[in-house]
């Protein structure tokens, strides 16, 4: 009697996880193959998913580091006046510009992440049909007035280049407060909310 | 005598020149503003004010501070005695050059100030030329987020971020449109996945990634920006696809001629949208600084046109 019951529980279970599987809304189907299969960890080797992860909690650490020194701040709330916006920002950046003037470029993109991202710029933008975004990525947008330094503010008066979407999948991922951002050939690590330049590496885009 | 006749006769031309009639036949005044409006037409609407539609305003690309943005501004203020729209869409690119307290004042509150004072709401997305931070912004209505989705009526609007459109924005995005049951989505956001603009052009990294989700999940419509001027496309795989970014800069002639992609284009002057969209129908009218509709009609919606076709 107890194992009809137990061996029933197993059949209930097992047909409710596949009739779940079946008509899951997930994102399997509507994104892309490249985006589920190839992802930044698709492919890699041990001693490359060993990089990515040196690369990935280096991120975090500065994540951790600029979270503690924000928190110290007044909370900018979701309806604030440009007033706020830009004391916030401005302050923000003195404290963390304070609290990491060691930094240097190569703290988080090390030689190994950077080679690795590296390859992975030049595959994304093989073949005749990438040709026009490696153009977009170093033609179309002036960055020339953005200075590679850092710790140093990304120029608010500068143009932003959009990140071809693409190639984001496939490099390593970011937290919300970290974003990349090509300048001309090089790639930078800038936080979204002060807008320093974290880290840089050059000659990304081949 | 002759001076406060002088005087009668200056007040009496003032007058006049501040009334104007509407296609109705209804006068109404144009209220002062800084800068003289551009608008030589008479106002004239194409849309039908049916009871209950969702009304509102598409623009893109405005922030410049400059005189042609403030001239847009004034006849979009002007068009709400006529259309009162609820709120406007921006398209990005809302703030260029800077972004000090005193760039959103020149750059956005004093032009539409009018309208901020009559409670229009805009809704922003960011362009390759404003900085996150503007999430915060009271009168952008961003939540404090990048991308972020709200419903008015039967229509649900999805403002994405097209500068960084990684793999956490397209998770929330299926999330958001896999239990979405409006009956009109509507995306917006900076970059156009379509276009036949001779300086960008499509952007077909982006739509490799967003379009197969709004083909799967039904979304109707898509308003971009970026480039300087208006156009819509052809619809492509069923959905309806515009530009509208020429309202603070013009980029005159940049629309390929000949483009296959083209239903209607117009870059000779800034313009914006007025839509409504009433049950199953969304009309559009597309207006020019000088007050022109340059492009109007009315578009079915796409599912329960199949779902008619199919009785």
């Amino acid at each position: 009697m107890k194992r009809n019951t137990l061996l029933s529980a197993i059949l209930s279970i097992s047909a409710a996880v596949a009739l779940c599987l079946a008509f899951s809304p997930a994102l399997s189907t509507a994104i892309p193959a490249f985006a589920q299969n190839q992802g930044p960890q698709a492919g890699l080797s041990p001693g490359d998913k060993q990089v990515v992860a040196t690369f990935e909690a280096r991120v975090k650490e500065y994540v951790k580091l600029r979270e503690s020194l924000e928190g110290k701040l007044p909370k900018l709330s979701q309806d604030a006046t440009p007033e706020q916006i830009e004391k916030h920002k401005t302050t923000f950046q003195e404290i963390v510009r304070a609290a990491r003037s060691g930094a240097k470029r190569g703290d988080i993109f090390t030689p190994e992440a950077a080679a690795l991202i590296r390859a992975t710029i030049k595959r994304e933008f093989k073949g005749t049909d990438r040709q026009e975004l490696r153009k977009t990525v170093l033609v179309e947008a002036d960055t020339k007035a953005i200075p590679l330094r850092v710790n140093y503010p990304y120029p608010e008066s500068e143009e932003l280049l959009e990140m071809p979407p693409t190639l984001l999948l496939k490099l390593p991922q970011l937290p919300k407060q970290v974003k990349y951002r090509f300048v001309g050939r090089n790639m930078l690590l800038v936080d979204r909310e002060n807008g320093l330049i974290i880290d840089y590496m050059l000659d990304a885009v081949p | 005598m002759r001076r406060n006749l002088g005087l009668m006769l200056i007040i009496a031309a003032l007058a006049f020149g501040a009334l104007r009639q509407d296609s109705f036949g209804q006068s109404y005044s144009t209220s002062g503003s800084k800068t003289s409006a551009a608008a030589s037409a008479p106002l004239r609407l194409s849309l039908p004010m049916k009871e209950g539609s969702v009304r509102f305003v598409v623009i893109g690309d405005t922030g410049t501070g400059g005189k042609e943005q403030y001239q847009v501004a004034d006849l979009m203020t002007q068009y709400r005695q006529v259309y009162p729209f609820e709120f406007v869409l921006m398209m990005g690119d809302n703030l260029y050059k800077g972004e000090k307290a005193e760039d959103y004042k020149k750059k956005f509150e004093i032009p539409y100030q009018r309208l901020l004072d009559q409670k229009v709401k805009f809704y922003a997305t960011l362009g390759n030329h404003d900085e996150s931070n503007q999430r915060f912004y009271e009168n952008f209505n961003m939540n404090g987020e990048e991308y972020y989705r709200f419903k008015k009526g039967n229509v649900a609007f999805y403002s994405l971020n097209s500068n960084y459109m990684d793999a956490k924005q397209l998770k929330w995005l299926e999330e958001q449109l896999s239990k979405d049951d409006s009956e009109w989505k509507i995306a917006f956001f900076h970059h156009p996945p379509y276009s036949s603009g001779g300086k960008h052009g499509s952007e077909t990294e982006l739509r490799e990634v967003v379009e197969p989700l709004f083909l799967k999940y039904g979304v109707n419509v898509v308003f971009a920006g970026h480039e300087h001027f208006y156009e819509r496309i052809k619809p492509q795989k069923g959905i309806y696809y515009f530009i509208s970014g020429a309202g603070g800069k013009l980029r005159s002639g940049d629309v390929k001629r000949g483009s296959p992609l083209t239903e209607k284009a117009f870059d000779k002057d800034l313009s914006f949208m007025l839509i409504e969209i009433a049950k199953n129908e969304l009309h559009f009218q597309v207006i020019s600084r000088t007050g022109e509709t340059v492009d109007s009609g009315v578009l079915m919606n796409q599912r329960k046109k199949s779902m008619a076709a199919a009785k």
